[in-house]
This record gives C-alpha cells, sequence and structure tokens, in this order.
C-alpha cells in the first residue's frame, strides 16, 4: 500500500479509470432508450438499412399515425389503471399487515413469516394454471383485476413494511395505548406518519413492478380492450412481421411518459426507496 | 372434467371470503365480455367466436359484415368475436380451456381443432352439416376434417403454403435461368445454382443483400415452410407412408438437409436460430434477403405495400420438379362441446351461414385471401381487378401434396423440429444424427 | 372493527419469564394481541391465501395427475416427478437458471456498490444524473427494453454487428451467446435499484468512525471493509433480495427474445412450466415442475434469511 495516494487514499490512476467506465456504463445505458425513440420517428427505408443510421435524418410521425389507428391510449390507461391499483391495495393490506408482523407478538407470528418469506420470490408461473381458473371462477378473467388482485396478493409488500415497522419505538405506542388509544387510532395516528417513507417506497416498488409483470398481463388479458400497451407492443412482433418503427413508438409511447414522470419526482422517487430500504 | 366439481367446492370456501373483500372493488372494471352467461332468456343465444387472425381476418372489423348480416337474418343469436394471434392464441386457448371459460366456436384449422382439441374429445360432431352441404369439397380436405371417421371440423377456405422469390434481384443476378416462370417450379440443382448466383451477385456488389435466403430455426409458427423445403428437395414426406413415424431420418430427408448445411456453410443460404417466420418474412420484404419460405396470398397483401420489387410466388424446389406443397389450412370452424344444446345449434347455424351461403361465404373466403373449399363455387376472385394477382397462387393449388398435420404428437414434434434444424444448421451437427434423435424423440408421443 | 377499542389496562406487568418471543406477556395481552393482530393481517391475509396460497395448493393436487387439455383424466402418483428428473430439457433448465442466478446476482450487487462508491461524494446535480441514468431502464419497461435489444441484436438490421462489421452473426441465435445476453440485459434492468439504495446507505454511514480511521492511516480499502461494509449490509441484503427474486423472474426477456432457444441454452426452469403448459398443453408435469421451483426457491429464500440473521 504503498503506491502515491491522495489524501482519501485513492490512486489517480484509479480515478480516471472509474471515470472512463461510469462514462462508457451510461452510454451503454442511454443507448436502448435513444434508440427507441429516435427509432420510432425513424421510416421504413431507414429502421431497414444495414449500415448505422445513428439519427432519423427524415423524421416520420408515420410510426406514431399507425399506433394510433389502434386503441393505444387506452391499452395505456389500462397499464396505468393495473399499476395505480395494485399500488394502492398493496400499500393499504401491506403496511397494516407488516404492522402486525413487525410490532406486535401473537400466536403464529414465526410460522406465518415464514409463509412469507419463502412466498416472497415465487414465480407467478408455478401457480398460473389455477389462478387462471380461480379467475374464471370469479368471473373476473380477461378483466383488469385479474392481473390486480394477484399482483396485491403476493407478500413482498408485507416483508418490507415488516421491516419498516420494526423500527418504531415500541415505548411509543405503549405510550398511545396508555392514552386509551385504539388499535385502529394508533396506527392511524402514531404508525402511520412513522412508516410514511416506506409506504412511499413499497408504492413506487408495486407501480413499477406491476407495469412490468408482463406475464400476468400475457395470461390474463384477451379481448384488444383490456390489453396493456406493454403486451400491446409484444404482440405487435406478429407472427407475420416485425415492424420495427412500429414497435419502437410503442415502446416510446409506453416509456417516455413514465421517464418523465421519474424525472420530475426523482427527489421522492429515490428518497422514498432509499429510506425503506435503509431502514430495513 | 369431473375433477372440476369438488374443486370448484373448494375454491368456493376460500373465495367467498376473497369475492367479499374484492366484491367492493370488483365492479368497477364492468362485468367483462366473457360472455359465459348461458342462453338466459328466451331462445336468445350468445356465442364466442374466437377467430385467428387468418388472412384478412387480421384485421377483426372483417367480421362486422359478416355478423351484421348472419344477424339480419338470426337475430337471436349474437356471436362476440375475440380475435387472436398464432404468438400467444396456443397459450390463452389452453388456459381458457381448463378454466371453463373457453370459446363456443373456434375458427382456425385442422391442426388445432381435430389434431389438439377432437382427439381430446372437446368438439362438437359437425357430420350433419357435412352431409348437408359438404359434397362438393374435395377427399383431400374432408379426409384432414374427421377424426376416426367423425367429422369436426367444417372448412371454408383453402391455399397452398409456397415460397418466394424476389424477381428484380433474381433478374440482375442472372439466375431468373433456374426457374421456369411458366410453371413457377425449380429442380434442386436449379435451386442450388441460383442461390449460388445470388450470392456471387452480393459479393461482387450487382445487389444489395445481406445474404441470399435465411432458413429460420426459431420456434413458433411458419414450420410448415422449412418442412416443405426439407420435404421436397429430395421428394420425400414428413411422415412415412401409414403414419407411424415421422420421417426426418430418411435417406432423402436426411440428403436433403445435408444439402441445407452445406448451403449455409458455403454462405449461399444462412440460418438463424433466432429468427422465426415472421424475421424472415420482414427481412424478405426489407430486401435483406433474396428469397422467403413463407409465402401465401395472405402473406402477399400483407406485404404488398412495403414491398418496392415483386415478389415473386414459387413452388418450393424439386429434385424432379414436381413439388409437393403443404395445405394452408384448410381453414374454418369447429364447435366445442359445453354441453348446451342450445349453443351448439346456434353454432351449427352460425357455420352453415359462413361457410355455406354463397354470397357471404364468397365474401369471407376472399378475406381470408385463400380459395373456396366449395368446387361448385368456382373461381369466386373471376372478374374482381387484383385477380391476375391470385393466379399465381391458384396455380399452386395443383401442387397440393399429402396432409401430415393430424399425425400423433403434432405440437410435440413442432416443439422438436426446430432445436433439430438449428442443430444441423447452425451448429453444424451431423445430420442423420440429428434427424434419429428428432424421429426417436418425435415418435414417443405418436401414439 | 369497533372491538379493537378495548383500552390497554394490563400492560406494564412483568409477570412470567418465559424464553419465548411472549416473555413479560399475560395470557390475555398474547389473546388481545393476536385478535388485534389478525385484525390487521386480515386484508392482507385475504389476497395471499385466494392468489397465492389456494391456487399452490390445487397446484401440488395437480402435479399428481395427469392433466391435459380434456381436463384431469387421473391419478398419476409420482410419475411427472419421475419423469422430471429424468427430463433433459429440465436438466438443462436447472443448469441455466442457476447460472443467471450465480452470474447476476454477484454482479449486480458489486456493480451496483462500486457505482454507488463513485457516485455518492459527488455534488447533488450529477449524482442524481447518474443515479437516474442507472435507474432509467427499470422505468422503461421490461418490455420495451427487450423488443429494442431485440432490433440492437437482430443479425441483418441490428446496430451492434453493423457497427462490429459482424453481419450475419446471431448473438441471440448462437448456444454460447444467448444466455450472456440475456443475463447482460437483466443485469441492465436489475441494477438501478440496487444504486439508488447503496447511494443513500453510503451518505449514510457515520463519518466520524471514517475520519478517524483515516487519521489512524488506514487505506480507503480497509476503511471499506473495516468501516463501511458492515454499516451496510442490511442495504446489501435487500438488494440480495429483490436481485434473486428478479432472477428468478426474468419472464418477458425469455419469452420475447428466444422463447429458451436455441436448442434450450436460454430455458429456465420458470419458463419450461410456462411452456409445457401452454405449448404442450401438458398440464400436470407443468404443475411438478412447478412445484420443485417453488421448493427450490423457498430453500434458497430460507437460507439467505438465515444468513441474514447470524450476519446481523
Amino acid at each position: 500500500m504503498n503506491k502515491k495516494t491522495d489524501l482519501t487514499g485513492t490512486s489517480k490512476g484509479y480515478k480516471i479509470f472509474s471515470v472512463i467506465i461510469l462514462v462508457a456504463m451510461v452510454l451503454f445505458f442511454l443507448f436502448p432508450l435513444y434508440w427507441i425513440v429516435t427509432g420510432s420517428f425513424k421510416d421504413r427505408i431507414e429502421i431497414t438499412a444495414r449500415e448505422p443510421i445513428w439519427f432519423p435524418m427524415d423524421p416520420t410521425v408515420e410510426n406514431y399515425a399507425k399506433l394510433f389507428d389502434n386503441p393505444a391510449f387506452l391499452w395505456l390507461f389500462n397499464i396505468i389503471f393495473i399499476s395505480a391499483a395494485a399500488m394502492v391495495l398493496t400499500c393499504i393490506t401491506a403496511s397494516l399487515a407488516g404492522y402486525a408482523l413487525g410490532k406486535k407478538r401473537f400466536i403464529g407470528r414465526g410460522v406465518l413469516f415464514t409463509i412469507i418469506i419463502c412466498a416472497m420470490a415465487l414465480p407467478k408461473q408455478v401457480i398460473v394454471i389455477p389462478l387462471a381458473q380461480l379467475m374464471t371462477f370469479l368471473h373476473l378473467k380477461d378483466t383488469l383485476w385479474a392481473v390486480i388482485l394477484p399482483t396485491v396478493g403476493w407478500p413482498f409488500g408485507v416483508f418490507l413494511m415488516k421491516q419498516f415497522s420494526e423500527s418504531i419505538p415500541t415505548e411509543i405506542l405503549e405510550a398511545a395505548r396508555v392514552d386509551g388509544a385504539g388499535e385502529l387510532r394508533t396506527f392511524a395516528s402514531v404508525v402511520f406518519p412513522m412508516i410514511k417513507p416506506g409506504i412511499g417506497a413499497l408504492a413506487i416498488f408495486t407501480f413499477v413492478n406491476t407495469w412490468n409483470d408482463y406475464f400476468l398481463q400475457l395470461v390474463m388479458l384477451i379481448t384488444e380492450e383490456k390489453w396493456t400497451l406493454p403486451l400491446a407492443i409484444a404482440n405487435m412482433q406478429g407472427e407475420m412481421s416485425t415492424d420495427y418503427g412500429l414497435i419502437m413508438a410503442g415502446a416510446a409511447l409506453a416509456s417516455v411518459p413514465i421517464i418523465i414522470v421519474f424525472i420530475a419526482f426523482q427527489k421522492y422517487f429515490t428518497q422514498g426507496i432509499a429510506m425503506g430500504a435503509v431502514k430495513g | 372434467m369431473n375433477m372440476k366439481r369438488p374443486l370448484a367446492f373448494l375454491l368456493a370456501a376460500g373465495m367467498t371470503l376473497g369475492l367479499a373483500a374484492c366484491g367492493g372493488n370488483g365492479g368497477t372494471s364492468g362485468s367483462g365480455s366473457s360472455g359465459s352467461s348461458g342462453s338466459a332468456g328466451g331462445s336468445a343465444v350468445t356465442l364466442d367466436l374466437w377467430a385467428f387472425n387468418i388472412g384478412g381476418f387480421t384485421e377483426a372489423s372483417n367480421w362486422d359484415t359478416i355478423l351484421a348480416a348472419f344477424n339480419e337474418q338470426h337475430p337471436d343469436i349474437t356471436v362476440n368475436v375475440t380475435p387472436i394471434n398464432y404468438q400467444d392464441g396456443d397459450q390463452k386457448l389452453t388456459s381458457a380451456i381448463t378454466s371453463n371459460s373457453g370459446p363456443d366456436i373456434i375458427f382456425e384449422g385442422p391442426e388445432r381443432i381435430v389434431g389438439n382439441y377432437a382427439r381430446e374429445g372437446l368438439m362438437v360432431d359437425l357430420s350433419d352439416l357435412w352431409t348437408e352441404s359438404g359434397s362438393d369439397i374435395a377427399e383431400g380436405i374432408s379426409s384432414v376434417s374427421q377424426l376416426d371417421g367423425t367429422y369436426y371440423m367444417y372448412p371454408l377456405s383453402v391455399a397452398a403454403h409456397c415460397m418466394a422469390i424476389n424477381y428484380e434481384v433474381f433478374e440482375a443476378a442472372g439466375a431468373l435461368q433456374y426457374i421456369d416462370e411458366e410453371t413457377r417450379t425449380w429442380s434442386t440443382d436449379d435451386f442450388v445454382a441460383a442461390m449460388e448466383a445470388i450470392k456471387t451477385a452480393i459479393d461482387n456488389g450487382t445487389v444489395s443483400l445481406a445474404t441470399p435466403g435465411i432458413v429460420y430455426c426459431g420456434a413458433q409458427g411458419g414450420d410448415q415452410g422449412t418442412r416443405a423445403l426439407v420435404n421436397n428437395l429430395y421428394s420425400d414426406y414428413y411422415v412415412n407412408d401409414d403414419g407411424t413415424s415421422y420421417n426426418a431420418n430418411s435417406a432423402n430427408n436426411v440428403k436433403a438437409l445435408t444439402l441445407l448445411q452445406e448451403m449455409v456453410n458455403e454462405g449461399s443460404l444462412s440460418a438463424n436460430a433466432s429468427y422465426a417466420a415472421a424475421d424472415e418474412l420482414q427481412a424478405f420484404a426489407n430486401q435483406t434477403c433474396a428469397v422467403t419460405f413463407c409465402w401465401n396470398y395472405s402473406n402477399y397483401t400483407q406485404y404488398a405495400e412495403q414491398t418496392q420489387f415483386t415478389p415473386f410466388a414459387m413452388a418450393f424446389p424439386s429434385d424432379d420438379s414436381q413439388p409437393e406443397l403443404e395445405m394452408a389450412g384448410p381453414y374454418g370452424f369447429g364447435v366445442f362441446d359445453k354441453g348446451d344444446e342450445a349453443k351448439i345449434e346456434a353454432a351449427k347455424t352460425f357455420i352453415n351461414f359462413v361457410c355455406n351461403d354463397q354470397t357471404v361465404g364468397t365474401e369471407a373466403v376472399k378475406t381470408t385471401g385463400f380459395f373456396p373449399v366449395h368446387a361448385d363455387w368456382g373461381d369466386v376472385y373471376a372478374g374482381d381487378a387484383d385477380a391476375d394477382l391470385r393466379a399465381p397462387f391458384a396455380l399452386m393449388s395443383d401442387y397440393l401434396g399429402r396432409y401430415y398435420n393430424l399425425t400423433g404428437g403434432w405440437t410435440e414434434q413442432r416443439a422438436l423440429w426446430w432445436p433439430m434444424l438449428a442443430e444441423i444448421l447452425t451448429t453444424g451437427a451431423d445430420p442423420q444424427t440429428a434427424a434419429d434423435s428428432f424421429v426417436e424423440q418425435a415418435n414417443a408421443n405418436i401414439a | 372493527m369497533a372491538q379493537t377499542s378495548a383500552a390497554a389496562p394490563a400492560q406494564g406487568k412483568p409477570k412470567k419469564q418465559k424464553q419465548s418471543p411472549y416473555s413479560g406477556m399475560s395470557k390475555a395481552l398474547i389473546r388481545r394481541e393476536t385478535i388485534s393482530a389478525y385484525f390487521f393481517l386480515l386484508p392482507s391475509l385475504i389476497f395471499f391465501v385466494t392468489f397465492v396460497v389456494v391456487p399452490m395448493f390445487i397446484c401440488v393436487f395437480y402435479s399428481f395427475t395427469e392433466y391435459g387439455l380434456g381436463g384431469v383424466k387421473g391419478f398419476a402418483g409420482l410419475e411427472n416427478y419421475v419423469k422430471l428428473f429424468q427430463d433433459p430439457i429440465f436438466h438443462k433448465g436447472f443448469m441455466n437458471t442457476v447460472l443467471i442466478v450465480v452470474v447476476a446476482v454477484p454482479t449486480v450487487t458489486a456493480f451496483s456498490l462500486w457505482v454507488s462508491s463513485a457516485i455518492y461524494k459527488m455534488h447533488a446535480i450529477p449524482r442524481s444524473f447518474f443515479r437516474c441514468v442507472f435507474y432509467l431502464p427499470v422505468v422503461t419497461g421490461s418490455v420495451a427494453i427487450t423488443v429494442v435489444w431485440k432490433w440492437i441484436l437482430d443479425p441483418y438490421n441490428g446496430i451492434l454487428n453493423q457497427v462490429a462489421g459482424t453481419s450475419g452473426f446471431d448473438w441471440l441465435g448462437n448456444q454460447k451467446t444467448a444466455i450472456w445476453f440475456i443475463i447482460l440485459i437483466l443485469f441492465t434492468t436489475s441494477i438501478g435499484q440496487p444504486i439508488v439504495l447503496y447511494v443513500a446507505a453510503l451518505g449514510n454511514v457515520d463519518q466520524s468512525l471514517i475520519e478517524a480511521a483515516q487519521v489512524d492511516g488506514a487505506t480507503k480499502l480497509q476503511v471499506f471493509w473495516k468501516i463501511k461494509w458492515p454499516q451496510i449490509m442490511p442495504t446489501t441484503l435487500y438488494v440480495l433480495v429483490i436481485t434473486t427474486i428478479n432472477s428468478f423472474q426474468c419472464f418477458a426477456l425469455i419469452q420475447l427474445l428466444t422463447k429458451g432457444g436455441p436448442l434450450n441454452s436460454t430455458m429456465t426452469i420458470m419458463y419450461q412450466v410456462y411452456d409445457t403448459a401452454y405449448r404442450l398443453n401438458d398440464l400436470g408435469y407443468a404443475c411438478a415442475i412447478g412445484v420443485v421451483l417453488a421448493i427450490i426457491i423457498a430453500i434458497f429464500s430460507a437460507i439467505q434469511f438465515k444468513v441474514a440473521k447470524t450476519d446481523n
């Protein structure tokens, strides 16, 4: 360790090395997005060119026109609705349950927690056959709820909120109890404010994950009016054609709005996620 | 099927809770179009038709005129059409059938209607439709619509799968000499020579393509093209004569696979395991390659506005110049047996209307882009503006060969065919060994 | 809803001294706590039981049956499980699943930690820029990212081959390269969240400890391992959990890029369940594969948490 080091113990070479790697990674991560956006404005000739066309020289909105021949806004609405509904329901159920698991000592707690841990990483593919039958039985197949409800059932949120609730000082809860506050009031006035950042993290996590859960959408949604935008994009890769211009327009519509929202609220996004986990 | 009931009870117990919980939210998104409600009031019947995107029916609104005409005569029968595609149609059907929410009618070919569903005892006997009006339907079509003597499918239209070449590229490369433009046939040697000529033309810059042709080895659809290519090169069949064994390892088929492997090695063909038929077709339309192995009239119309060249339909090359093409379709209807007589009757009425009413039927046939199964209807395209564009495809119908898509274990062998092709053409595996192993595995499901 | 208002009289009575988690709680208190706990748990449990537990039991049941399109045809006993252990596709899928998890999880963790260490001391603006960039693939969506990669990797029209001058090379159609691209894309969509977490965690590390160590002449590496690493351990565990879940469940990537091919080289157990059920219509067997996958994952999760517990 006798190398030339500066005050913080980092060599110049290492610094240059990190900057190069970072910049390379940034380019690598930005490129697919750049390619989606520029691709959506390329005409057929540029899309199918066999030499690199880095920028649409003759930008066209033809792809978007084709996209909106379809009910693309309805598809966008569907995916937003699914993600938002799953987010709200998960936040409510998981924060209640997480609090109980984190702060209450009750019979069956250990067993329940173990089951939750084991089920947390369970891929939906495993139970999809009975799940589809269940949805038919409930007359929910081919409705947006067939995607929403199983998402809410996944216990990851409960685990997250349990980790988060554990940091609530027990004394505060006891003080509330001594003051005669009922369980629900204690939750609403004491617990909820304290786990709010955690709920924020869970909300973001659930929203993004539901948005990305192509599998459940694929299995549960059948008629075109029930499709989501990601599902529709995947279906555009048709049996007999692969129109990348159209597909990129769809991908841009599916990603650009959420990216803008993300950048605008970046602070809350990242804070929420970070706080949720640091406590956990 | 009878295991469903106890299961339903088991579910019911747990579900009552679930229902109570989500009842509040459940209503919001509407009562769904699942249409599983039986024939409620009087004789009104609602039928669910799941239609694969065959030809012009890719545009689901093309069903509207047919349905409107039908409802004029049968106002008491409502037909709800759900368009499905070959990408995830099997998944949707399996999921729906196994959860009792499947359609009443399906629009597809014998491969699924007879091979998959009738074999599992899911379909209704349609023999009465056949006795009434099926007398002018060709033997080849009627034989594939039945299983053990019972008809489970009633056909609408039929065509032949063929291939196509980029006429201008062939011209520029001096490869037109290798094809018979009249009969649209070529011999195996001609095919090899033509592809070599195109490779030369690419190498010296005469034509701007990436590769002469692409053998797609990625799963999902379009397998008829690669099958026909292999089988025709040395005039053999996919399944042996009595249908008891797959035949990819026969001397002639292995010879064909070996030839393709050599062509790939020499660069007069490419093989891509990541390419499915859709990718290859798109590459053909983009002038990335000069031929496509997955062509028919429906693809021709779909790509008409994209192709900046003349896609010239051709039969598959054959050593004796006597191609035997695979039947596209016949596309038609099957009825799922859900035990509801009223629905079954209504479904038959609908099928009879679409397939046997000459006015409506002609429209439906034209929408598929294929040719009617009823010989009595004659040339339905005669007098149409695009009649001469159809002519080459009508010609292909003369080359129709054996239909073997009802051989046992068909679905399973499809899943095995692609890896075998990929193994031989992209990894250079020994054709005989790979084909032997394919046949062994495919035959395991044949019974 | 109302009976929870029963106030809390008997609280601070340190009566029995059991070693159990209920130490210091009266029987009545335990009962009351249990009732109120399940009251809080009820909404969540309804969803969990209905949409996860019950289907899981039915799935186990199906796995012992012969189940095709025509419904359950009869009991198959252990037949499906026996078949599974002889199925070369399952073996391949198992190895690939292990490969994806074993490669993706450590790389994602290590890389995100490295990136975070490099950016967490930067000014707010470049820091949020970097964080944002690495998070973008997550918000772009798995399907959108997957389809653009399919285009990038296209053998003829893909930008990768055009730039590399390897026209016609089939990255996704090659048995050796396909799975590595799956892992690479999985990597780009998995690294965002850990970076956000690590940046925050590193920012929270006690600065005075670091300064004290530096005064004592500790190298950067020593500071990291001795001071920072233990403090960010909870974050690391969390990162491991979510990355593992991500890796086990990557469906869109495989479905839209390779469908498990070529030659099953990107087949995973998870994808085989889907493929067996919906392409081959062998539902009983699909359920058996699913059950085995569930067991593998449960064991994996349990181990992860055991390790987590002892480390803490």
